[in-house]
C-alpha cells in the first residue's frame, strides 16, 4: 500500500502579470507504507516546495498529491487543519518547540487538538517520552535544553499523535554530530519497529545515508532516483556521494 | 553612510515605528491636556468651591508622572530592541562602538523631541476640540480656560525632553556594554520562564496588603495631606504591581494544574502565553489598572457633578417658566415649549399695593404645586415632594408667601400681603389685575432653548424675582458646578485615550515576536478558528486584569470626593457603562489588529 502518492504535479509561481517561476514540474513518486525516503538536492532546487505542498502547507498549481488514501489538494480551511493535525507529523530545523510550554505541554499538544481525554494524554506521552529517553526532561522548558533535546522533543510531537507520515524539513540542520547521528538512527529505528513511514529533505548526505530510497531533485524535477537494498549505510552513503557527484555536473 | 543606513533602516520598519510615535505622540498630548488645568490656577480657583480640588489635582499629577515614565522607559526599550539587531550589524562590519552609542542617543533624542513636540500640539488641538465640545453639548459655564497655556506647554516639553535626554543616555551606554554577538542575535534570546513558587505567594500578601494601606490613605486624607497623599500613591501604585505579578501568575498555576480543563484543545496554550505575557507584561498592566481607574473616576465623579447641577435645579423650582401678563411674542414663545401642564392666575392689586388678591375659583380649577416644606429638609439629599394648594385652608393662604407664585409678584419680599377669595367677592374688587402663567414642561433640560427665550423675555420686561426662575437657578448651579464637571469629563476621556495607547501599544509592539508561534501552531494543524479563540481569550484576560483593579480602585477611590459629591456612588451605573462600552471597543480593535498581523493568510 502507498501511504504517498504523488501524480504529474507542477507549481508556477507569480500571478498574470508577473514574471512566472517554475518551482516545480512533472513530479511523480510514491512512498510505501513503512517506507523512509529522502529527497536531496541543492538549495532552490524545490525541495522545500515539494515538501510544503505534501503537508497541505501550499497548493500545486496542477497534479493530484494523495496520502493515505485522501487527496490532499481538494481539501479546504479547517480540513486541511483537521488533516495535519491527525495525519501528518512534523520536525523542523529550528525544532519549533513552543517556548512557553515545557517539554510534557509541547508534545501533548497534537493530542489535546484532538480532544483527547487528559488520562489518554498523559499514558500516550509517557510512552513516546520513554521510548526517545525524555522522561527526565518532560518539566523542562525548550530554553533549558541541548539541541539534540529539543530536537528530540520535537520529534517526539511529531510521533505522539500516529500520524500516517513523518515529515522532516532538515532536521538535524542545527544539531552537532553526535546529537545528529542519535536523531537520525532514533528515526531509522522508529521506522523499522514501528513501521512509521518517513519523508526526509535534506541536502546532506550522511543524513541521507539512512534513507531506504532517495529522490535527487534539481530544477524542479526529479532527476534520479538510488535504493539502498541491501548495502550498508556507509556503502550507500557513498552512492549518494557518487551520485550527487554526477548530478551536479 | 552609517547614517544613511540607519535611516533606511527605520524606513524598513516604518510599522513599528508608526506603533512607536503614535504612541509617544499620544503620551505627550495627554500630559499637556492635563497639565492645561492642572497648572493653570485661575481656572481651577474660579470653577471649583472647594479646595480639594487643587489637591486631587496634585494627586494626578504625581500619577500621570508615574505612568508617562513608565511609558516611555516601555517606549524606549521597544526602539532599543527593534535597533539591536541593526547596530550590532553595523559593529560587526567595523563600526566603532563610539559612533553607534552615538548614533542611538540621536536617534532616542529626535524620537522623542519630535514626537513631544507634535504630541504637545495633538494636545493643544484636542484640548480645543474636547473642551469645547464638551462646553457645548453639556451646556457648560467655563471661566478662564484656554486650549493654549504656555506655562502647560513648558511644562510637558521639559518634562519629556528631560525624561528623553535620559533615555537616550541609557541607550547609548547599554549599546556600548552588550557584546556583538548578543545584539545580532537579539530576536533570538530566549525569554526565561518563572517558576510559581513561594515566593509569588509573599508577593501576593505584600501586595494586598500595600493596597489596604495605599486606599487607608486615599480615604483619610484629611489628616494630613501630604502624607497621606504620597502613601496614596506609593501603596496603591506599588499594590496593584505586586498583585498582577503575583496573583494572576497563580491563577494561571492553579488552572494549567487542572489537567482536564488544560490538556483541552488550546487552553494550555493560551494559558502559558498569558503567563508568559503577564511577567512581561506587569509593569504596563499596572500602568493601565492606575490609567482605568483615574479615567473611569474622573467620568463617574464629573456624571456626578452634572447630576448635582440638576439636582440642585429641579429642587429649587417646580415650574419651569413663568410668564408675567402675557402678551403676543411670549405666547409664540411659550408655544415652542413641549408643555406638559400650564395655568394662569389672575390677582388684583389693591390700593397703595400693600395687598394683592387672587380668585379661589382659579386655584381649584388648577392646583398651585407647592413644595412640602415638612418632608424636605435638604435641597440635594432628599427628593422633593409636592403638594396640591387650592387655597381652601387658612393653613395654605398663610404658606402662600411660601409658594413659587409668590415669588415673581412684584414687591413680594416687602411686606405684601395676600387675600384669596371667592370668584363672587373677586369680581366685585375694583383695581388693577394682572395675571402669572406657571408653566410646566414635559422635560426641563429638552426644552431649555426654548425656556431660555421665556424667562429671558419675562425678566427684561417685567418684574425679576431675587430668587429668579427655574433658568436662572440652573444658570447659577451650572455656574458652580459645571467646572467640576468639565474637569472630571476632560480628564476621564483624556485619560481613556491614554490607556487604549498603553494597552494597544504593548499588545501590538510584541505581535511581530508572535507570528513564528502562531505559524507553527498553524502547521502542526490548528485550525486558524482556535487560535483566533485563543488570541481572543488572551487579550480578554489581558484587558479585564486592568479592568478588574480599576474597578476595584476607582469604587474606594470615589469615597474620596465626599467634601465635593454628596454622594458620590448615586448614579455610578450610566458612566460605568458608558465606560465599559468605550473599553470593548477598544478591546475589539485591539483583537482585530493583532489577529490581522499574526494570523496573516
Amino acid at each position: 500500500m502507498n501511504v504517498v502518492q504523488v501524480k504529474n504535479i507542477e507549481k508556477i509561481y507569480g500571478s498574470k502579470n508577473e514574471k512566472h517561476y517554475k518551482a516545480l514540474s512533472d513530479i511523480d513518486f510514491e512512498v510505501e507504507n513503512g517506507e523512509f525516503v529522502g529527497i536531496m538536492g541543492a538549495s532552490g532546487s524545490g525541495k522545500t516546495t515539494l515538501l510544503n505542498i505534501l503537508s497541505t502547507l501550499d497548493k500545486p498549481t496542477s497534479g493530484e498529491v494523495t496520502i493515505n488514501g485522501k487527496d490532499v489538494t481538494k481539501l479546504k480551511g479547517n480540513q486541511m487543519a483537521d488533516f495535519r493535525a491527525h495525519e501528518v507529523g512534523f520536525i523542523f530545523q529550528d525544532f519549533n518547540l513552543l517556548e512557553n510550554l515545557t517539554a510534557y505541554e509541547n508534545i501533548a499538544l497534537p493530542l489535546s487538538l484532538q480532544g483527547r481525554k487528559s488520562s489518554d494524554i498523559s499514558e500516550a506521552v509517557n510512552k513516546i517520552a520513554k521510548k526517545l529517553g525524555l522522561e527526565e526532561i518532560l518539566d523542562h522548558y525548550p530554553t533549558e535544553l541541548s539541541g539534540g533535546q529539543k530536537q528530540r522533543v520535537a520529534s517526539a510531537r511529531a510521533l505522539v499523535h500516529e500520524p500516517a507520515i513523518l515529515f522532516g524539513d532538515e532536521p538535524t540542520g542545527a544539531l552537532d554530530s553526535k546529537s545528529a547521528r542519535a536523531l537520525l538512527e532514533t528515526m531509522e529505528k522508529i521506522n523499522r519497529e514501528d513501521d512509521v513511514s518517513i519523508l526526509l529533505v535534506t541536502h546532506d548526505p550522511f543524513s541521507a545515508s539512512y534513507c531506504s530510497r532517495i529522490l535527487f531533485i534539481k530544477d524542479g524535477k526529479i532527476d534520479q532516483e538510488i535504493k539502498r537494498g541491501a548495502s550498508s549505510r556507509s556503502e550507500f552513503y557513498q552512492e549518494i556521494l557518487d551520485s550527487l557527484g554526477t548530478f551536479a555536473e | 553612510m552609517l547614517n544613511k543606513l540607519a535611516l533606511s533602516g527605520i524606513k524598513n520598519r516604518l510599522r513599528d515605528y508608526s506603533v512607536l510615535f503614535s504612541g509617544l505622540m499620544i503620551s505627550a498630548a495627554i500630559f499637556y491636556m492635563f497639565m492645561s488645568l492642572a497648572t493653570n490656577k485661575d481656572f481651577l480657583v474660579k470653577n471649583s468651591p472647594s479646595s480639594v480640588t487643587s489637591v486631587i489635582f496634585g494627586f494626578g499629577i504625581v500619577l500621570l508622572a508615574i505612568i508617562t515614565l513608565v511609558y516611555i522607559v516601555y517606549a524606549n526599550g521597544f526602539l532599543l530592541s527593534m535597533r539591536q539587531r541593526e547596530y550590532g550589524m553595523f559593529m560587526m562590519l567595523g563600526a566603532r562602538g563610539s559612533k553607534i552609542s552615538r548614533m542611538i542617543f540621536v536617534e532616542t533624542l529626535v524620537i522623542g523631541t519630535i514626537s513631544t513636540l507634535v504630541g504637545t500640539l495633538i494636545g493643544v488641538g484636542l484640548t480645543q476640540v474636547l473642551s469645547g465640545w464638551l462646553i457645548d453639548t453639556l451646556n457648560m459655564q467655563i471661566k478662564h480656560f484656554n486650549a493654549f497655556y504656555l506655562p502647560a506647554v513648558i511644562y510637558t516639553l521639559l518634562f519629556f525632553v528631560v525624561i528623553f535626554a535620559i533615555a537616550a543616555m541609557r541607550n547609548g551606554i547599554s549599546l556600548r556594554r552588550t557584546n556583538v554577538l548578543k545584539l545580532l542575535n537579539s530576536e533570538k534570546q530566549p525569554t526565561r520562564i518563572k517558576k510559581v513558587g513561594l515566593g509569588k505567594l509573599i508577593q501576593a500578601i505584600i501586595g494586598v496588603v500595600s493596597l489596604g494601606i495605599g486606599y487607608y490613605a486615599m480615604l483619610h486624607l484629611a489628616q494630613g495631606v501630604y502624607l497621606y497623599l504620597a502613601t496614596a500613591v506609593i501603596g496603591i501604585t506599588l499594590g496593584t504591581y505586586l498583585v498582577i505579578n503575583s496573583l494572576f501568575s497563580w491563577i494561571i498555576k492553579v488552572l494549567k494544574s487542572n489537567k482536564k480543563y488544560s490538556m483541552k484543545k488550546l487552553n494550555n496554550f493560551t494559558l502559558s502565553q498569558l503567563g508568559f505575557r503577564i511577567t512581561d507584561y506587569t509593569r504596563i498592566l499596572s500602568v493601565v489598572a492606575m490609567l482605568f481607574a483615574l479615567a473611569l473616576g474622573a467620568i463617574t465623579t464629573g456624571v456626578g457633578f452634572k447630576g448635582l447641577i440638576t439636582k440642585t435645579t429641579d429642587s429649587n423650582n417646580y415650574y419651569d417658566a413663568v410668564v408675567h401678563d402675557m402678551n403676543a411674542t411670549q405666547r409664540k414663545n411659550v408655544s415652542k415649549i413641549d408643555v406638559k401642564s400650564q395655568a394662569t392666575y389672575e390677582y388684583k392689586t389693591l390700593k397703595g399695593g400693600k395687598t394683592v388678591v387672587f380668585n379661589q375659583d382659579q386655584f381649584k380649577q388648577h392646583n398651585l404645586k407647592v413644595k412640602d416644606y415638612s418632608k424636605s429638609i435638604n435641597n440635594v439629599d432628599s427628593k422633593v415632594k409636592y403638594l396640591n394648594y387650592n387655597f381652601s385652608t387658612k393653613e395654605q393662604i398663610e404658606n402662600i408667601q411660601l409658594t413659587e407664585l409668590w415669588d415673581q409678584l412684584p414687591g413680594a419680599f416687602e411686606d405684601l400681603q395676600a387675600k384669596v377669595v371667592s370668584g363672587d367677592e373677586y369680581a366685585k374688587i375694583n383695581a388693577k389685575s394682572s395675571t402669572l402663567t406657571m408653566i410646566k414642561s414635559k422635560d426641563f433640560y429638552k426644552n431649555i432653548s426654548a425656556i431660555k427665550k421665556v424667562a429671558l423675555y419675562d425678566a427684561a420686561h417685567h418684574y425679576s424675582s431675587p430668587f429668579g426662575q427655574k433658568y436662572q437657578n440652573y444658570q447659577l448651579a451650572s455656574g458652580i458646578f459645571s467646572g467640576l464637571e468639565f474637569m472630571g469629563m476632560f480628564l476621564g476621556i483624556a485619560f481613556l485615550a491614554m490607556l487604549a495607547s498603553c494597552l494597544m501599544f504593548k499588545i501590538l509592539s510584541g505581535a511581530a515576536s508572535d507570528v513564528k508561534r502562531y505559524e507553527m501552531m498553524r502547521k502542526m494543524g490548528v485550525r486558524d478558528g482556535w487560535l483566533s479563540q485563543s488570541i481572543k481569550k488572551e487579550i480578554a484576560v489581558l484587558f479585564l486584569i486592568p479592568g478588574i483593579l480599576g474597578v476595584i480602585h476607582v469604587l474606594v477611590g470615589l469615597k474620596m470626593f465626599g467634601p465635593l459629591l454628596p454622594h458620590p456612588y448615586e448614579g455610578i451605573f450610566y458612566p460605568f457603562t458608558g465606560f465599559f462600552i468605550l473599553y470593548l471597543m477598544y478591546y475589539v480593535i485591539t483583537t482585530m489588529l493583532y489577529q490581522r498581523i499574526v494570523l496573516k493568510k
